[in-house]
Formats: C-alpha cells, structure tokens, sequence
C-alpha cells in the first residue's frame, strides 16, 4: 500500500519527436573486414545514443552487439567513438548531435563484435594493485556517526577505457600504459590504503610508463568521471622528480569539479 | 564458435586505430581531437619541420665553401619574396615549438598545474603578437 | 541422470547477478556449468539499479519474511565481497507527521527482524548527513550500504570462470531443445560470430529475470513473472554518504543513493508486457525530483546526469496488481518436472540485488537433488575473488 499519490500507469513508448539516421560500425569474429550499417531510429527529445542502439537491437536488428549496465555512467561499459569524439552512450544524447550520427567502438583495444570490445587487454595494462575505494571528500563538514572513522566512497575510475580510446600515444604502441593505468596508480601514491607505494612508483618509473605520455590531455577531456588522468600523470612524474609522494593536495580531483558532461 | 576448426571466440579481435592505417601514424588523425591533441599534434609537425629545417640550413652553410660566388648565388635567391615567406614559417614554426614547449615544461613539472588551456591561450597571444612583428620585420624590407 | 557432480552438466540461461551466482554456487559444488547472456553480464536488471545494499528495513513492517532475506545476506555478502561496499549505513527520515506515526513501528518491526537500529534526534542526523532536510521530525540508522551494481555481482562470475565455468556473453538463446517431454539443452545464437550451435545439458536453469516468460514459453510452460518497471534519477553531487531513506511503508522517490560523484533518486513501478521496450516518462522524473527534495532539498537544483528504466521481476499470477508493488519481491525457485511435468527445467525469480546469493542457494539445492547430487552449499564462506579477476587475460 503506498502513503504516496500513484502515478498514473504508463502506456505505450516515450513521445517521438523526429527520426535520425544512425551509421553503426558493424564486425563479427571470422569477417575480412568491418562495414557499417545504417538504420533510421525513432528518438524522442531526451533520447541517447545507447537509447537508439538498444532500439536497432530490439527491432531492426538482434543480432547487434552492444556493451551497456548502468545506463547513467556509472558502470564504464557503454564507451563508444561518436562523430569520432570519445564518449559513454548513455549519457550522449543525440539532440547534441548532427543529422547522420556514426557509432564505432573505442579505439586500441580489441573488438570482440560490433561495438563491443574485449577488456582483458585494457586490465592488463593496470599495474597489480588496484584502487577500488577511496575517503569520501564530499561534504566536509558532515561528521560520520559512532563506529566509523569516516565516510568512504568507491574510486572515480568507471574503467571505460575512453582515455585510452582517446589517447595519440596509445594510437602509436600498445606498450604505452596508458593513462587509466596510470591514473589507477598515482590515487594508490595518494592514498595507499595497505598497498606498496615502493613497486608502484618502480612500476611508473619506467619510459613506457609515466614519460610515455606527451601531455596532450586528451584522456582528461575524454573522461565521464572526473578521474583527470593527465594531472594525476604529472602528479606521479613530480613524485619520481622529488623522490617521495608530495605533501600537498592532488590537483582537481572530482571533489572540485563534479563529473564532467 | 568453431570456423574451420578455429575457436573465433578466442582470438585476437582487430583493433580500431586512429591514423592512417599504420601504427606509428596513430597520432596524426585529427578526428575527435581537442585543445590539448592538437596543441601536441603542431608540436610534432614543428619538430619534424624544424629537425628537417636544421639539416637544410647546415646544407646551405655548406655552400660557404664554395667561396663568395657561391655564397652570393644563393643569397639571390634567400632574398626572394617566396624565400622570405618560407621564413615567416621558419618563424611560427620556432615560436609555435618553442612556447608549447614551454607550456609542457611548466605543466609536466607541476609549476603550474592544471593550467594547459589557460598556457595555450596566454602562448598563442604572445606567438601572435611575436610572429606579426616578425613578419613586418622580414617582409617590411623586402 | 548423472550422481557424480563432475558428470553433470547445467546450462545456465541469463547472466545476470542471480545467474553468476549460480554459476559460482554450482562450480563450488562440482558441477560442470555453461552460462549464456545475449548482451553483457548484467546488462538485464542487476546492473541498473542504484546500488543499495539493503538492510530490510523497507521491509520490517510489510514483509518480514523478505526484511530478513536482505538482512541476511547483507552480512553475508559484506564478509564474502569485501571492499565491494561503501560501508556508510544509511538514515530512515520521518519528514511529516505521518511518517512519525509510522516510526514506532518501524524500529519494533526492525529489532523482530533482526535488523540493528539507532534512533536519532534530528540534530544528530543533520550531524551526520548535512544535506537533510531541515524539517525532519526524527531519523534511524539501519546498516543499509552502497555496491557498485555491475562490480559486485562479476565477483561471482569472476570466481566461478576460474573454478572452471564457462561464461559466455553475446550468446543469446534463441530456442529450448525438447526431447522426452523435457528440456535437453538450448540452441543459441552467437553475437561475436553470427553462428548458431546447440548447448546439450542435463538442467537447463531459467535465471532471465523479467524475460523469464519468454524463455518458459519456449518449453511451452507458463511462470508468473510481471516484468515491473521503475525510473531512476542520476544527479551531480554527491549529495550524502549514508543512503538516505524516507521512512514510510513505500513509494516513489523515496531513496536517495551516493553513487561515487553521483546521487541516485529513485524509484516508481508499474507493469509491463514486454521488458525489452521501456519507457522513461517525464512525469515519473519529475516526481523523483519532488520526492527526493523532500529528503534532500538540494536534489531540486542538482544537475541532471541521466534517467533510466529498470525492469524489475516480480511474482505473482497473471492479472494480479497495476503497479507491482503489491507482488511479493521474495524470489522462488520453480522446478517445472513438479509444476508443469517437463523435465530438465528450472526457473528461479523474483528477489532483489542483495538476494542473489541466498537465490543461487535455494536453486543449487532443487539442481541439485534433481541430478542426484549430494553437495553441500560452500558460498556463504567463500570469499569472492576481485572483479578484475574476470579480465585476467589467461582464462
């Protein structure tokens, strides 16, 4: 029984205000090479791109393979190359977009069909320890209650992989770490929770590493979650410069700015 | 899953890469760049143009052995209007490698963190100015 | 029918957190396991709700049975999955008067369930959680916690691939083989390959959630799940730590969840045919707006981030409720050989995200007896391993 009003039940699809066409990068293990297919999709005003692939899978065409969870960029799955540009299809939506919208999947990790790519080499580039939680910076003034030193909260990293798609360097050599990687590892320098900031900074100390990167900050403009790759890159190389982890704050966490569009 | 008695499944998928086909290229294709990839994408282009600039320029030194005649044949031409266009270039090229250069230097060592648009803003209105009042300044006295 | 664990095959229809820890829950017991999804690991349900690791006290007053399901395996899953939670707790917040006549029976429903609380004056919750609406009457602190949706549940698929199952995403079933009067298998279609093969087993397991229809019908058999949808806000802002709960029987809008820099209002409910065509309508976004400031005022100015439909799986008989609240959200296992005399075929349903163990439990053991196999449960100790463990490049 609710103490709330009911909401009217629901009926039929979302309003659909216009139809766009979609030109979807298309590639199945065993092809010689990878085609696209166009499908005009029925969208509505608030509409994202992975609100329309799902629509091609449901009723053009299932046997369409797409990598999607959350659906509000919580989960990293869903990063595709839309127009080219880097960018989680749940929260791309296609009234930002022009009249044809072309879907391919990130770039330099390997496609296991369609827009969907298979992960293991984006993990392997991680050095072994990985961050997962991390102090809750959120509201400061908020004291956590008896038995609890203090709020935590999950890391920012959604592991999506579209720093790595956007990444110049990454283009170049599968060497590179990359700077999910890399990232991953500066948060464990900043805060270590246990793990062994010694092999860490041994593991980024090395060309194909931390000085791998040539600062074009692609990967920070590239990321939905506010992770800042690129600083936390610069980070570490002040670290190794220094010879020891800073005394003062990381620069622009997610605290300062919130998630990025 | 199985093809000819492959397993698919299990090997390696293909990779999509930005450039031209080849890997060395990748970080030339301009697609879905921002600020930053292009800001480093010029500072690849000018380091080549200016390492392949320094081997053209001791190549022309090397004609001073030649003695005056040949000195003076190619001095004919370097003080051509499309030579001195070419210089211009020289010009943007130097300050365009140079001030980003800067620019990484002061972000990659944490001087001036998380400042890259602001430094790339603030050197393109300095290059600006400079490579204007250089332009005037070799093509005025042409 | 095979008595030796190592004989037996199950095939596994549907991957998501129910299904994974089955396929966990099974390999520990020895079985041979097959698991097949049509699109990502959790990509169904599991992986769109807000992430609540629930302590049950939605349920105390309501649905006792249910409250001490979660209550349960919220310790469980804490022990066997650690570094998997935002261990915060989280606050029931009476806002009206209402919801204060509410309150006694709240905490006294809790304590019979065994669910800890605390109660607060309302200068203490602000204490704790600044954001909260400065009218609250009182607030509880239940041991409510955050997961990550997708993360947590691939623990399980990441343990049961490195005891031995094989887990296939992108293979969807496109049909059941019968022989005999039973379920021998499935044929499906691979999405990698654009091939079709067929999957021979001795169990086939329905574990599709709100699909579980479609899957039952093509063993011609009928199971009582109203696929039941609701809508769910993201907003920019970590707006609390603590998962914050308003403290009624319920209804929409009534929690507000930190999702890393995100805070996650949900939910409503309604019922649908077809799980696969979800609407997202404005009315149900605004009222998450409207509910959700009256937890948290802050959520009116919060930026928007995403609105998104999850399909719940609900059970019940056809014709029963317009709104799926009143169905019940404990889970069932239904082994068809008893209820429909088709043999080598099992649909387990219902529950919750935080259910899914204690799901893969009561269905391992109906498996289980079915094959003749004597193997006891082993996941209420077996600590998970890493979710990254599911990429580690040797398989």
């Amino acid at each position: 029984m609710h103490t709330a009003e009911p909401i009217e039940k629901v009926e039929g699809p979302s309003k659909v205000t216009e139809i766009r066409r979609f030109r979807v990068f298309r590639y199945k293990r065993g092809d010689a090479e990878s085609h696209y297919d166009e499908f005009d999709v029925p969208v509505g005003p608030r509409a994202s791109v992975l609100d329309a692939l799902r629509w091609i899978e449901v009723h053009r065409d299932p046997t369409l393979a797409i990598r999607h969870s959350c659906f509000h960029a919580s989960c990293g799955t869903c990063g595709l190359r839309v127009n080219g540009r880097e960018g989680l299809g749940c929260v791309t939506f296609v009234r930002d977009l022009g009249t044809t919208i072309t879907v391919e999947p990130e770039a330099n990790i390997p496609i296991l069909a369609d827009l969907v790519l298979d992960m293991r080499e984006f993990y392997a580039r991680f050095p072994e320890q990985h961050p997962v939680m991390r102090a809750s910076e959120f509201l400061p003034r908020a004291v956590p209650p008896d038995g609890m030193d203090g709020y935590e909260r999950f890391e920012d990293c959604i592991e999506c992989g579209l720093c790595l798609s956007a990444c110049p360097i990454a283009a170049t050599t599968d060497e590179y770490v990359g700077p999910a990687a890399l990232a991953a590892a500066q948060r464990l320098v900043e805060e270590p929770r246990g793990a062994d900031t010694v092999d860490i900074l041994r593991w980024a100390d090395q060309p194909d590493a931390v000085w791998r990167c040539h600062a074009a900050f692609e990967c920070t403009e590239a990321c939905p979650a506010g992770v800042y790759p690129a600083e936390r890159i610069m980070d570490m190389r002040g670290v190794l410069v220094e010879g020891g982890p800073r005394r003062r704050a990381p620069v622009r966490t997610a605290a300062h700015e919130g998630a990025r569009p | 899953m199985n093809r000819d008695g492959r397993d698919l499944r299990a090997e390696r998928g293909p990779v999509l890469r930005k450039g031209v086909g080849v890997s060395p290229s990748g970080w030339f294709d301009p697609r879905g760049r921002t600020i930053g990839g292009w800001a480093f994408a010029v500072n690849r282009i000018t380091g080549l143009g200016l390492v392949f600039y320094l081997y053209l320029h001791l190549a022309v030194l090397s004609l001073l052995l030649g003695g005056a005649d040949a000195w003076n044949d190619f001095l004919r031409i370097a003080t051509t209007t499309v030579f001195l266009l070419l210089d211009v270039l020289l010009v943007f090229g130097l300050l365009y490698h140079g001030l980003n250069g800067v620019r990484v230097a002061l972000i990659g060592t944490g001087l001036v963190p998380g400042r890259e648009r602001a430094l790339f803003w603030a050197g393109t209105v300095i290059g600006t100015i400079a490579l204007i009042a250089a332009g005037l300044h070799i093509l005025g006295d042409a | 029918m095979a008595s030796d664990a190592r004989d037996a095959h199950v095939l596994i229809v549907g991957g998501g957190g129910t299904g994974g820890a089955l396929a966990h829950d099974l390999t520990l017991r020895g079985v041979r396991v097959t698991l097949v999804e049509r699109g990502e690991f959790t990509s169904g349900t599991t992986g769109r709700h807000h992430g609540l690791l629930h302590s049950g006290a939605r349920y105390a007053v309501g649905d006792k049975e249910s409250a001490v399901e979660c209550i349960e395996e919220n310790m469980i899953l804490r022990r066997i999955a650690p570094g998997s939670f935002e261990e915060n707790d989280g606050l029931f917040v009476a806002v009206t008067d209402e919801d204060m006549a509410y309150h006694d029976d709240f905490v006294r429903s809790c304590k019979e369930c065994g669910i800890p609380v605390q109660e607060l004056r309302p200068d203490e919750a602000l204490r704790l959680e600044p954001l909260l609406n400065p009218e609250l009457k009182a607030a509880v602190r239940v041991p409510d916690a955050t997961m990550d949706a997708m993360r947590m549940p691939l623990r399980f698929f990441a343990t049961a691939q490195y005891n031995g199952a094989e887990l296939f995403n992108y293979m969807e079933v496109v049909d059941l083989i019968l022989s005999n009067g039973g379920v021998g298998g499935a044929m499906v279609h691979d999405r990698v390959t654009n091939e079709q093969r067929q999957i021979r087993a001795d169990i086939t397991i329905n574990a599709t959630g709100p699909w579980s229809e479609r899957i039952a019908a093509m063993a011609s058999v009928d199971v009582p799940i109203r696929p039941s949808p609701g809508v769910l806000l993201a907003l920019r802002g970590r707006l609390c730590n603590m998962v914050v709960n308003r403290m009624h029987r319920s209804g929409d809008g009534d929690i507000v969840v930190p999702q890393r820099a995100l805070s996650i209002v949900g939910t409503s409910s309604w019922t649908v045919e077809d799980p696969d065509d979800l609407d997202v309508p404005d009315d149900h976004i605004e009222k998450m707006y409207e509910e959700g400031a009256k937890l948290i005022p802050a959520v009116r100015q919060a930026g928007f981030r995403a609105a998104w439909s999850a399909a719940r799986p609900l059970i019940g008989s056809r014709g029963d409720a317009d709104t799926g609240r009143e169905l019940s959200r404990t889970f069932k296992t239904f082994d068809h050989a008893e209820t429909d005399g088709v043999e080598g075929f099992v649909t387990i349903t219902g529950g919750k995200a935080t259910t899914l163990r204690g799901m893969a439990q009561l269905c391992a053991d109906v498996v289980c007896r079915k094959l003749g196999i004597d193997a006891e449960c082993r996941t209420r100790d077996t600590i998970l391993l890493p979710h990254t463990a599911f990429y580690a490049a040797t398989r």
